[in-house]
């Protein structure tokens, strides 16, 4: 796979050093020259050197050929300027796009940049699962969609403790997937019980969260 | 004395060919050694790395020829490869590790940027990274017309 990584920072070398060690052949497009030079001398000719945001750099770094795009730079606009040339004007067969702002997701996907990645967004989601548990932790979120995948402890005092799956009222469109019981996954059927310590995993629309996380916790 | 067993000469059709390959062809011949002539074929980006480029297949076959001439009139056989990679020193340095040679021979033409007298980018890459003793062979000043 040819894959070329916009943004030699920490972020763009570390990746280009795991792809090659992949076997990916790879190319770093960096403005700095003298960080360019520091990437070269540590993996070697596949390091070119201009701003990646301009056309005529992303075509001599072969961007018409590339499998994949990466704009990792520390700056929300040029990676959009990034991606947006490589797709449209070069047609890379995929382009990933570094958010440092969450709130430019929405921007770039309504741009047609559909594959971010937000370091923040990761960061909030660890932090989100560490808070207190009786509240309903969002695991993730599935690509193009509104559906969340989402984590509910059942606690002592719970009113759903002791009852049938089927005896719970889920809003509509809901369903509990998984339940983590112990070290065990199972897969509920309607006569399931839930137990207290159960973890429930279940697939929601961001707009039955609400509803959800009352008929799950009673909040 | 230094009697390189394995000479490494990177060729690219420049007027000191001739020079380092018949300077490479006594060495090797007083130790009893090899020579090996590459052709570096630098492929763009744009393209991959095994891209067929016949034009620059040919030019290198010629060029090539000639090294194997040159080595003829010191009656010294010479292995030849055309290589393609996406940077010159790159590939020198690489094949130098890969073939394990004593020397590598370079020779260049002499220029100048800006006024000032400029090496360009392999022979600094090749000096700097190769394992083995570089012999860097550069015209003479004003060898040819318009310098």
């Amino acid at each position: 796979m040819y894959v070329i990584v916009a943004g030699g920072g920490k972020v763009g070398f570390y990746l280009a050093k795991e792809l090659v060690e992949h076997g990916h052949e790879v190319l770093v497009v960096e403005s700095d020259a003298r960080r360019a030079a520091e990437i070269e001398a540590q993996l070697g000719s596949i390091v070119m050197c201009g701003p990646a945001d301009e056309a005529r750099v992303l075509r001599d770094a072969g961007a018409e050929r590339a499998d994949l795009v990466c704009a990792v730079t520390g700056d929300d606009e040029d990676n959009l300027v990034i991606c947006q040339v490589a797709k449209a004007r070069f047609h890379a067969s995929r382009v990933i796009a570094r958010i440092n702002n969450p709130k430019n997701a929405e921007i770039f996907h309504k741009l047609g940049i559909d594959d971010t990645v937000s370091a923040t967004d990761v960061v909030l989601s660890v932090i989100e699962q560490e808070l207190p548990r009786q509240h309903l932790i969002p695991l993730l979120r599935l690509r193009h969609t509104d559906v969340e995948v989402v984590e509910a402890i059942v606690e002592e005092g719970s009113t759903i403790a002791g009852r049938r799956l089927r005896d719970v009222a889920l809003p509509k469109p809901c369903t509990i997937a998984v339940i983590l019981r112990d070290d065990a996954v199972i897969f509920p059927e309607p006569d399931t019980p839930i137990l207290i310590g159960d973890a429930l995993i279940a697939f929601t629309t961001s707009e039955n969260e609400g509803p959800l996380r009352k008929a799950l916790l009673g909040e | 004395m230094f009697n390189p067993k394995k000479i490494l000469v990177p060729v690219n059709g420049g007027p000191q060919d001739a020079t380092v390959v018949a300077l490479a062809s006594q060495l090797a011949k007083r130790s009893k050694g090899q020579v090996y002539a590459i052709y570096v074929i630098e492929v763009r980006r744009t393209l991959p790395l095994d891209a067929d480029l016949p034009s620059e297949r040919q030019e290198a076959d010629v060029v090539l020829d000639g090294v194997e001439h040159a080595a003829e009139e010191w009656d010294q056989e010479v292995e030849t490869e055309i290589l393609q990679a996406r940077d010159v020193g790159t590939a020198i340095v690489e094949e130098a590790v890969e073939a394990n040679v004593d020397l590598i021979l370079l020779g260049i033409s002499y220029r100048r940027k800006f006024g000032e007298f400029d090496l360009g980018r392999t022979v600094p890459y090749v000096l700097k990274n190769a394992p083995c003793e570089v012999w860097v062979c550069r015209e003479q000043i004003g060898d040819r017309s318009g310098r």
